[in-house]
Order: structure tokens, then sequence, then C-alpha cells
């Protein structure tokens, strides 16, 4: 660890002797702008040519700086989907200028073929996979409901939890190992109905990056992954309505310029009518009964000179089960967003976010004797504060501080009447996040990047509460009660994190990537699904930081003009201080739960593939992953390496979108995964006269694989018009391939003497259509 | 616990319910048999049995495991040396009666003590301990009917009052026709010292008016409660965890249980 110390050092001195040895440059700052609605575009290029190139990418509010020595200059800026800008510059002094960049058409060759992006092959960065709200709104989805978690699951890495579920694995790594961020702040559960849908409405999202591997300093907190989406800021430029209706649900979008070109709003809501079948029920025990989910998305942005500009965005979803008379469940995400960026000088520029981010759940028995209300949180507040000082085009230093407090409540009991059952409160646990990171972008020649930099990240369980140690049986062997705001127990962890990418020519590099990830808070599930009460605990005496180390290394090519790109990348993974259930645990032991973990390592590794063609007539791709995730506990499976359930040798997923004129749009998604990793009966007895299962390895078994081929039609309206519409059909599953939900195995009920499994699908063939407008 | 029990079986309704009225809304959701390659174990085996506190003969049953796709049968260990100690000095022997069954000459197990079941059988030397409880008495048993969507269903409730200030564990097992349909290990971690009304979630559906169910109401230990909780753990449908062997308080890597229990049972007329 020392070492590392040095090396760092090191470099950050090499890099202070060649700024200071740097000739005088001029530089050039501003925006980069979408010219019909003004949002800010994130990672869009500008290139400098004299001789040798210059590029710089804007960050996530569309900032951009570089720098030239004086002279003439040929100046591009572009971005995927939008019309290159090329003209010449004479830079003579520093100066700002922003673009406005138009949105292109796909279709529309000479609009791409200016300059191309390839910056997937330039950059250092690994292990990334950007989505695109228009790939998104093109793919066939279940119900017609648009959704980006489910889109993302079509690329090489990232792997669908289970049918229907909106959780996702990747790299090895478990659902609750992955940072999902919404303007910044973390969501707790990002899903909805179970799990059927994502809490992200597509309408209200501009830009999804997913790192898999090679994470930037500035990520920190989860061990597998960052999903980092950002809403859309609103039209700065005039008033737009859009929405649509769909089978399941409708969507609503305003946006409203609070001031031309300052500033704008953006509501977005979205409502699900689930239940709308139960109001044709004559029967009022049936027609009272209510299912639904709702979001709403909502961000206001001011700029208030060429220095400042302020964001304030929220989001707030639940999603609501009430059964007359017996039982309601809801539960839900709020998240608040306050951000500032503030330009110091056109060197430095900051962002301060303060963030909170509440994720809880209720649950109420309404049987009248033993009535009861379950209510339990996770909550952050978050201050944030991010530099971005660049020393030159060679240097970009990225360093800032992050504190999060959190809180959770495990449950609340509360009770009314003749409640045959006692109120309960568990104690609410404190914790302390504190981070800070360093890390400079270092262009070391025009073949070599390297990114490094390091993340000290520390976590502190605060009091007031009593605290219990446990042996390795279970047993405690220590209890303490400690004072509010007292220290009960301190971790910290250094994570370096290194990318380098060498350019071998300008349409292929080779990349390699080493990142240490740690994680403070761990979601407790036994279940082969997650489910909304599942529990939030934190580190402690007895559980420790998880830690995970990845290295990584991969061959990025384009060809034919950037119109394809092809990645092949290979990760390895070790895990450390994986936590899992003891076997036969009881989910209730709240207050306890402690003793029932058991503690041991992990490890993943694999492969995967990705060719896309990005443009044309035709575009989409395919991805191929093989991989291998294992987990060893010395009390599980008698101590030998298991696979994870998240284990899937094979994944192959194929997206095509085909667009043959104006009007039309054609597209198909395919999937294969080889079943996961699961413990079914190897053999079976009989206790107190029913039939038991006997279990011998555990994840010793494959669910049947899964595979299905969707499709989906959309017919836009004349274009040109004001108001605009469009029409989506799709069919899921076409070849209605029945995939298992679950599997159980049980005594066959019409033959007592034999026992049978029994499939459950779910989503066999699913014909949808929504009508989608815009004015 | 009974409490537990209800708030559990009210998450798997509530989840069962909604998976329910999703795949009833697509019309397409099923469910089919299907022939699954599954691996035949070595035979492991299975001692499973108690000591209650009515005077009766006790009963020991040891088994092997066989294979998941062979007939359902009592698959009898014979030849086993079964022998019971208990804390108050007792010692008692057990006599086979049939291949894998072992009797105990009448006796009343007594609250409070502990037994301690040695069980020599092909040459390996199996033990388990349980301490009988105090014993709780199964008050009366009810209906209870339940309005999910369209259809109601009809519940067994048992009614009890809870002992104040200490931990108490319950296995409620519903027979019908003499035969057990349903399980479920409950304790008062909710409803400590209350008069507890638990609703048993095993639906009725294929009982008329007319027909007779019992339930045996049994005050058992931790250990024997941890069992029976996990083992039904393993059969939730609705949200399914993954599954393992419900922790055996026997040594050696025998698979059963031992309970040591106080037993109260009631009958109902379903109306």
């Amino acid at each position: 660890m020392r070492n590392t110390y040095r090396v760092l050092l090191l470099l950050l001195l090499i890099a202070q002797f060649q700024f200071s040895f740097a000739q005088i440059k001029r530089t050039i700052i501003g925006n980069i702008t979408d010219s019909k609605t003004g949002e800010t575009l994130i990672g869009a290029s500008v290139k400098l040519t004299i001789g040798s190139t210059a590029i710089a990418m804007t960050n996530s509010y569309g900032f951009y700086v570089i720098s030239a020595l004086e002279g003439v200059h040929d100046i591009s800026v572009s971005f995927i989907g939008y019309k290159t800008i090329t003209r010449q510059l004479s830079l003579s002094k520093d100066m700002r200028l922003n673009f406005v960049l138009e949105p292109g058409n796909q279709l529309d060759e000479v609009v791409i073929s200016g300059v191309k992006s390839n910056d997937n092959v330039g950059s250092p960065q690994m292990g990334l996979q950007k989505i695109n709200t228009s790939e998104i709104n093109n793919l066939p989805m279940l119900l017609g409901e648009r959704d980006v978690m489910k889109a993302l699951q079509l690329l090489p890495g990232i792997k669908l939890a289970g049918e229907g579920n909106s959780g996702f694995y990747i790299r090895g790594g478990s659902t609750d190992q992955n940072l999902i961020l919404l303007d910044e702040a973390p969501v707790y559960n990002a899903s909805h109905l179970l799990g059927f849908f994502s809490t992200f409405n597509s309408d209200a999202i501009k830009d999804v990056t997913v790192y898999k591997g090679g994470m930037p300093a500035q990520y920190g907190g989860r061990l597998s992954s960052v999903l980092d989406i950002r809403m859309n800021d609103g039209n700065r430029k005039e008033n737009t309505l859009e929405g649509g209706i769909g089978l399941i649900s409708s969507r609503l979008k305003v946006e409203v310029p609070i001031v031309k070109d300052k500033g704008s709003f953006m509501i977005s809501a979205r409502r699900t009518y689930a239940d709308a079948f139960f109001k044709l029920s004559a029967n009022p025990s049936v027609n009272r009964n209510t299912l639904y989910f709702y979001d709403l998305n909502a961000k206001a942005n001011y700029k208030i000179d060429d220095k400042n500009t302020l964001f304030l965005s929220g989001y707030f979803g639940r999603d609501k089960l009430n059964l007359v008379r017996l039982f309601g469940f809801d539960w839900g995400n709020a998240t608040v967003t306050l951000r500032w960026n503030h330009l110091y000088s056109s060197r430095l520029f900051s962002n301060t976010s303060l963030i909170y981010s509440k994720y809880n759940y209720i649950i109420h028995n309404l049987i009248e004797d033993s009535n009861y209300e379950v209510n339990s949180f996770i909550r952050d507040f978050n201050l944030k504060q991010d530099f971005e000082y660049n020393i030159s085009n060679q240097h970009k230093l990225k360093f800032g501080l992050n504190g999060i407090y959190h809180t959770i409540a495990p449950g609340t009991m509360t009770t009314t009447g003749a409640s045959s059952v006692n109120p309960v409160t568990y104690e609410k646990r404190k914790g302390l996040e504190l981070a800070g990171y360093v890390t400079d972008e270092w262009t070391a020649s025009e073949k070599l990047k390297i990114v490094y930099g390091l993340r000290l990240s520390s976590f502190s369980l605060l009091g007031p509460g009593n605290f219990k140690t446990y042996n390795a049986d279970g047993d405690i062997t220590q209890a303490r009660s400690y004072g509010s705001g007292e220290f009960v127990k301190n971790y910290i962890n250094p994570e370096p994190r290194f990318s380098a990418s060498y350019r071998l020519n300008r349409n292929s590099s080779i990349k390699t990537s080493y990142t240490r990830n740690t994680q403070n808070i761990h979601l407790m599930s036994n279940s082969t699904s997650t489910s909304p009460t599942d529990l939030y605990i934190m580190n402690s005496n007895n559980v420790k930081p998880e830690i995970a180390d990845q290295v990584s290394m991969g061959y990025f090519r384009n060809f034919k003009e950037d119109q394809f790109e092809f990645s092949a990348e290979i990760y390895y993974k070790w895990m450390q201080n994986q936590i899992e259930y003891r076997n036969g645990t009881d989910l209730r032991e709240k207050d306890n739960v402690e003793a029932d973990l058991l503690y041991g390592d992990g490890r993943a590794y694999g492969i995967e593939l990705f060719l896309k063609k990005r443009f044309g007539k035709f575009n989409g791709w395919i991805g191929y992953t093989f991989s291998r995730t294992e987990r060893q506990f010395d009390a599980l499976n008698a101590g030998r390496w298991f696979y994870a359930k998240q284990d899937r040798t094979h994944d192959i997923s194929l997206a095509g979108i085909y667009k043959p004129g104006l009007r039309w749009t054609f597209s198909t998604v395919f999937v294969y995964n080889t079943g996961n990793a699961v413990t079914y009966p190897s053999g079976k007895y009989q206790v107190n006269g029913r039939t038991v299962f006997y279990y011998t390895d555990k994840n010793g078994y494959r669910t049947p694989a899964y595979h299905r081929l969707d499709v989906s039609a959309t017919l836009e309206g004349k274009p040109g018009k004001r108001f605009q519409s469009s029409w989506t059909f799709g069919i899921y599953n076409l070849y209605n391939r029945q995939n298992a939900f679950a599997i159980n195995f049980k005594d066959d009920p019409n033959d007592v003497t034999k026992t049978e499994v029994v499939r459950t699908t779910l989503f066999g063939i699913i014909p949808s259509a929504t009508w989608n407008f815009k004015f | 616990m009974m409490f537990y029990e209800t708030k559990n079986g009210n998450v798997k309704l509530g989840a069962g319910f909604l998976t329910g009225f999703l795949s009833l809304s697509l019309f397409s959701a099923c469910e089919k048999v299907i022939d699954l390659k599954l691996d035949n174990a070595a035979p492991a085996i299975v001692i499973e049995g108690g000591v209650n506190d009515l005077n009766e003969n006790q009963v020991i049953r040891i088994t092997k495991t066989y294979n998941f796709y062979d007939a359902n049968r009592f698959n009898g260990v014979g030849g086993a040396k079964v022998v019971l100690t208990a804390s108050d000095g007792t010692l008692v022997n057990y006599t086979e009666s049939s291949p894998g069954i072992y009797m105990s000459p009448k006796f009343k197990g007594k609250p409070g003590t502990t037994y301690k079941l040695t069980v020599n059988s092909e040459g390996k030397t199996y033990t388990a301990s349980s301490t009988m409880p105090q014993k709780v008495i199964l008050n009366l048993l009810t209906f209870k009917s339940v309005n999910l969507v369209d259809k109601t269903r009809k519940y067994v409730t048992v009614i009890y009052d809870d002992p104040p200030g200490i931990p108490n564990q319950y296995h409620s097992i519903i027979r019908f026709k003499g035969k057990v349909k349903f399980d479920v290990a409950t304790d008062d971690r909710f409803n400590d010292g209350n008069k507890v009304n638990d609703i048993l979630f095993y639906d009725l559906k294929d009982m008329v008016p007319g027909d007779t169910i019992a339930v045996e109401f049994q005050c058992v230990d931790k250990a024997v409660y941890k069992y029976f909780f996990s083992m039904g753990q393993n059969t939730a449908e609705a949200q399914p965890v993954s599954p393992a062997n419900p922790p055996s308080n026997f040594d050696n890597n025998a698979l059963g249980v031992f309970s040591a229990y106080t037993s109260s049972s009631r009958k109902a007329l379903v109306k």
C-alpha cells in the first residue's frame, strides 16, 4: 500500500514539472448544448488541429476545457447523433466558446462522416457501457414499457437477475453491489411491482453510463459497478409536452423554459393502472383493491451567469398494494439533489452537491385481531464536493470529498386496538461514510493515456445503541451500549484506481485497468430474487467492508470508418468479506441478524465480446459473455467453492434496429443465457409423515437455459408537424418460450406416492401497443 | 411466535396475489410438470421422532433418503439400538416394532426435563438432546375467511394464551383424514403474553362441510422450532429462499430432528 502512495506521489510530481515547463497556451472553455432543447450534451468532443491534435470532452454538465498554442486552428465539435460543426479559429487569447449542435438524422451518412467518434478506442476508460435514450426507445420491451435497466441488460457483462426482474448482476457481483445513481443520489431499490419494472422512466433520462470495471476514483461505495443516470435538465428553448398511453401505464412530460436560454424546468410523471381490471368487478371486496405504482421526476436549472449554474432535481416513486381488510404494502424511493456548478477560473471547475436519498416500506396487516403496521427505512444525507482542474491538455486533475450520513431503521411495528401483536421498535443504526479522492487523467503521448488515482474511504458506525459481537457459531461474545454519536467501529480503506490505454493505430487500442472497490452498506437477501423488504445492514463489529480487486484487459477496434465498433475485455475479480446467511436462517431476526451471517471469499472472471454497428439504416449489436462466479465459505458446502447464484456460463444478446425510411422503425432483441446456479434436491425422505427434500451441494444445479425473441415496430407520424405522434406495436417472447420463473418440487396432488417438478412460466407470448405524442 | 408467521403469510399472500394477478391479466402464465434430471445422492440417515407429555409409546423412526423419482415410501432402517436418557436419571430402551420404527414402553415426558437420544445404527452413533418446554394449551380452533380477488379462501386459526415473560415456540400440525397436510413453526417474538389468534395458511379448499380437521398444537424448544421453521421456508412458494437441509439437532450429519414437546389437540368441523 505504502508503495502505491509513493508511485502516485511521484507521478503527481512529474505532472507538476511538465506543467511548469510547458509553453504558454491559450485556453478555450465553454458549453455544448442541443439546438432544439438547450439541453447540455454529456461526452461531446471538441477537437483542435494544428499540426498535432488536442481533444477534450464535455463533462456531465456539458462543460469542456481545451488548451492550444496561439495560431489558426481547425476546430470541430461533434457528438453522436448530431451534426458536426467544423470551422477555423484564430486563437490569440483565452476565450469562452459555446457550441450549439443540431440533432442529425442517423440515416444521413453525410452528417456522420465528419469527425466520427472513436472515443471508445482512444479513451483509457474500460468496462464502460453507454446507452442513449433513442436506442432504449427503439427496442422492444415487455408490455411496451420502455426501460433503461432492461435495455442495459442487453449489453455484455450486465445480466438480468431473473424474468421480469429489474435487478442485475455485473461481472459476478450481486444486485446490491451496484451503485445506482440518479443525478448523483443513490437509489436503493430500483424496481417496481416486485421487480417487473425499473424506477427509471426513460422520458426523464438524458444519459446512462455503466462502469463495469475501472471505475474512476470519484465513484465509490459499491463493489461491482456504477450506474450513473442523469436526468434531463428541461428544455431551455420552448415549452414542450409529450406523453404516451400504454397497456399498463401512461406517461406525461412537461418542459418549460423559466427564462429563455437561462433556465428551465421539467416534470415527468408515470403511473401504472395494473389495477384497472379490479374496477370492472361488481364485487366490492375486489374493486376496492389497489395495485399500482407511480414515478415523478422533476428538475429545474438556472444559469445565473457564465460561472454559476444551479440545478435542483428530485425523484419520487411509490408502489402501492392494498387488499381490502387483509393486507397493505407500499414502498418507494425519494431523492433530492441540489447542485451548484461554479467556475473558479477557466481551469478550475467545481460542483457542489447536497443530496438526500430515502427508501422505505410500510406493511399493514389489516386483519383486525392481529393488525400491525411495520415501517422501515434507509436514509442518506450526502454532501459532495468535486473539482476538475485542467492543468494542461496532458493533465486533468479531478479531486473531491464526499460525506454521507446513513440512518437505517430496520423496523418499527405499531398496532391498534385489540391486536394480539405487541409493538416493537428495532434500534436504528447510524453510520458515517467519508471519502476523499484524487485522480489524474494523463495524456502521456498521442498513443498512451493513463488515468491513475486514489480514493480513500472510511466508515464509522455510530451510537447510540447496543452493539453485540458474535463468534463463528453465532454466539454473543460481547455486548456493549454506546451513547449518541459515540464511535463504535471505524474502517479505513485506500482504493487505488488505475487504467491505461495504448493506441495501436487510429482504429485500435489495448487497455488495461486495476481497481479496488469497497462497500460499507450491505443488502441481506436470502431469497432467489430481491424483495422490497430485504434488510440493509452496515459494517459493524462483525460485518467488515466488502473488498473487491479487479484487473481487466481489453482490445478495442473500430472499422469501416467507425461504422463498426468491436471490443473484447477479460477480467478477474477477487472479493473479500462477502456475506451469506447461515442455512435455515430466520430472516425476521432483525435485532440479531448478525448472529446468522457467514463471511467468505468470492472470485469472478470472464470474457466479454461486443460488436456494434453504430449507424446506418440497420444498426444494432451482438454481445457475448463467458463468465464464472464462485464463492467460498467455511460453513457452506463443506468449505468447497460453489457457484454463486448469479453465475452464468454463457450469455448472448442481440439487438437490431432497422429504419428503412422516415416513418417506420423495426427492432428485434434476442437473448440467451445459461441458467442460474441453484440448489435442487438430490433425494427425499419423510418427516412427520410429509415429504422432505434432501439437498447436497449448494447451487449444484442449473435452472433451464433462458432464451427469448422480441420484436417491435414503431410508426412515426408525418415529419415536420408541430404535433407529433407515434404508435409502437410489440410482441414479447415471439416464439412463446416457456422460461422458468420458478421451479417447485412437491408431492403429486393426484398421486401421493409420487413427487413432481413443476415449472412456473410468467410470460409467454405477449403483444403490446403504445401511443406516444409530443407537441 | 404467532405473529411473524402471520406476517410472513401475508407477505406471501400479497406476493402470490400479485404474481397471480399479473399472470391472470396477461393470460399467459402457466404451470407445467416437467422432467428435470436430478442426481441420486448416496442414501443418508434420517432420525425423526420425539417424546411428548402424553402417556403413550414414544416413537423414533429411522430411515434413509432415496431418489427423488422413486415412489414415496417409508424407507426404514432396521437393527438400530435406540436409548433415551433423561436429565432426571431415567433410562429408556426402545424396541423395534417394524423395520425402522422404534418404540418405547408407555411413559409420559415431563416439562422442564432434557432428553438425550442415542442411536447406534450401522456402526455409527448419533445423539441429540431436546428440552420439553412448559405446556401451553390450545384453547380454541376457529375458521377465518379471506377474500382474495374473486376467491374466498378459508383458513383454520389457532387461539391460545401465550405465557408472558418467557420465549415460547410452537409447532402446529393440521391433519385431515389421518394425514399430515400442513405444519408451521411459530414463536412469540411479536406477541409475548397475549391472547393469540394465529391463522394457519393452509387453504382448506379440498374440504367440504361435514369434514373434520384435527390440529395438534405442540410446544417445542428453540432448536426444534428452528428445524421446522427452516423446513417451512424451503417450501414457501412466493419468495423462494435458497433451500438447504433444515438444521438438525443430531450430530454426525444425521438428517431429521428429535423433539421433546407438549401436545394439545383439537378438532374442528368444517361448516
